[in-house]
């Protein structure tokens, strides 16, 4: 076995170990947020870290999420198996009409479009009560059931296990991306774009390809955000959110499979950790992200990947 | 000749009032190495953009393999079987040298993500002949030692070799190489022009762009020269050499009031 994929299974055992190793509730709820944001971030480190296009609407693909199963699943009776699927598709079809528009411009023009989309659907949330219930969000939505007479996942940790389960299908998904010609083309996109065109790799179609993954990813995580939380409100898809992502994705490490998931796990450990602080935080995590930015460019996974250089060797390049 | 490979007629570029291209007719057959000159400003790269489809012609038409291409984009060039190398370096500058090449293989390849995700047998097979092509052209261009530094790490030299890979890592029919020799030293340009031979024959067109006359004048089998936009002559690079117009062009200009 090589080292590598030792170390792989390790980690899912550490993870499938971790719930069982505390009784806590409150310390299981911080596991399933964690898993929760990884998710989200695996999402939107597709279109930032292989795309290399940054993106502040992500959160709203997330809530477009939330709300879908959580009206299908209470005002339709839709077993919330099947409006968890809906979600996925209802916010990737999101993503193909705002990606269709706003994949034309590039760089710093396309963060800003996304950044209205962002708004304008968290508007549309918050003022069209007839559906959504505004600002007073929905409640009581159903726990999450694979349905067939099969228990609900009432408990923390029973949301942890199902989110880690979706958390290691999208880190699977992600590493046969960049395994494979299509994220090959993603990440000759990032490097050099008129280069890529001239290999003959659509632009325009590959962005699109990965934005709508992203999205659809991001409606699953909302869905799965929804049946656990059980109350949703338009905050969800606020800039506090967006942010949150952006800091996940950027200081964990753009463009890899771990990063995401270690951002997430840090950006929670500091929330909790400074608490007492208050809005303190905020400015906190705005030096974080500048820091790393600046000075860790690659995000902690290339703090470690550095300290482990001479366990490893030479790296081969990609993910 | 028989049918040419790449068939330009009439080819004009108009920038509002400025005609940088201005009725340019020339064809260039299978297997021949074809060079592109003329002083600066003449219109070269504008030229080349429009046949590597990243800019749009406003008149005339481009033939390739016999079928219309004229105003084809970039990327369609490229499926079309056109590859082409960049005037100021252009590569993927944080991937690995091996990676540029597997990443710009793209078009001879079927499989995508899905195939990834499943395992497919054809997945794997196609990632295997990728890799072995990839490191077979890095030895052809001498890079096979330096698989595993990131693109933007190697010397400038070896940069262009670089570039160069990556063009023959799509599998072209038709190269056209954008100055290559710029800012090589002799030494430099004539491994050039041994590569560009031994490229041309792998089975490869080549048209290039070029400034150093001794590379053009070296490699090329037929040389097109043009001057403010239009062709002022065609032939070997003995006769090129030895053409009044392209002396006057090259050497010493009448000053003509604007």
């Amino acid at each position: 076995m090589t080292l590598p994929r030792a170390s792989l299974l390790a980690s899912i055992g550490v993870l499938l170990v971790l719930p069982l190793l505390t009784q806590s509730s409150y310390l299981h709820h911080l596991l399933v947020l964690w898993m929760l944001y990884a998710l989200l971030a695996l999402s939107l480190n597709i279109i930032v870290g292989y795309l290399g296009e940054l993106s502040f609407g992500h959160a709203a693909f997330f809530g477009i999420g939330a709300y879908a199963t959580a009206i299908l699943t209470m005002e339709y009776g839709v077993p919330a198996i099947a409006a968890l699927l809906a979600a996925g598709i209802i916010a990737g079809l999101f993503g193909v009409i705002i990606g269709y528009v706003a994949l034309r411009i590039e760089g710093p023009q396309f963060a800003i479009l996304t950044l209205g989309f962002g708004s304008i659907i968290y508007t549309v949330t918050t003022y069209w009560v007839d559906l959504t219930r505004g600002p007073m969000g929905i409640s009581n939505i159903p726990y999450f059931s694979f349905g067939f007479g099969l228990p609900a996942f009432e408990t923390a940790r029973a949301n942890y296990y199902l989110v880690l389960g979706f958390v290691l299908a999208a880190a699977y998904a992600c590493r046969a991306l960049v395994t494979s010609r299509t994220g090959r083309a993603f990440i000759g996109l990032r490097e050099n774009a008129p280069l890529a065109a001239s290999l003959g790799v659509d632009t325009f179609r590959m962005k699109l390809l990965g934005f709508v993954a992203a999205t659809v990813m991001a409606g699953i995580g909302g869905a799965l955000y929804a049946h656990y939380v059980r109350v949703i409100t338009p905050e969800l898809m606020s800039l506090n959110y967006m942010a949150a992502l952006i800091i996940i994705v950027i200081v964990g490490g753009r463009g890899t499979v771990i990063g995401p998931i270690i951002g997430a796990l840090v950006y929670l450990g500091l929330l909790e950790l400074l608490r007492a602080t208050g809005a303190m935080r905020l400015m906190i995590f705005a030096a974080l992200l500048t820091l790393s930015v600046i000075f860790l460019p690659g995000g902690l996974v290339s703090l470690g990947r550095r300290l482990l250089q001479p366990l490893f060797g030479h790296r081969r390049g990609g993910a | 000749m028989s049918q040419p490979l790449l068939d330009v007629s009439g080819l004009t570029r108009r920038f509002g009032g400025l005609v940088a291209v201005s009725d340019v007719t020339f064809q260039v057959a299978a297997g021949e190495i074809a060079g592109l000159i003329g002083p600066n400003g003449a219109g070269k790269t504008t030229l080349f953009n429009m046949l590597a489809g990243s800019m749009a012609p406003s008149g005339g038409r481009i033939t390739f393999n016999g079928a219309d291409c004229t105003a084809l984009p970039a990327q369609q060039m490229a499926r079309l079987g056109v590859a082409r190398t960049f005037q100021i370096t252009s590569l993927f500058p944080g991937l690995s040298t091996f990676d540029n090449i597997v990443a710009a293989s793209y078009r001879t390849g079927r499989t995508g993500w899905g195939h990834a995700l499943v395992g497919a047998r054809t997945y794997r097979q196609e990632e295997r002949k990728a890799a072995e092509r990839a490191r077979d052209i890095l030895a052809f261009v001498d890079l096979d030692r330096h698989a595993d530094v990131l693109a933007d790490e190697l010397s400038y030299g070896e940069q262009r070799r670089l570039e160069i890979a990556i063009a023959l890592a799509a599998e072209p029919t038709l190269l056209l190489l954008d100055e290559p020799a710029a800012g090589m030293n002799p030494e430099e340009g004539q491994r050039l022009v041994a590569m560009i031979r031994q490229i041309r024959d792998r089975g490869v067109t080549v048209l290039l762009v070029e400034h150093h006359m001794r590379v053009v004048m070296s490699v090329c089998h037929r040389v097109i020269v043009i001057d403010h936009g239009v062709k002022i002559a065609e032939g070997a690079p003995e006769a090129i050499a030895r053409h009044p117009e392209v002396i006057r062009v090259y050497l010493g200009r009448e000053v003509v009031g604007a």
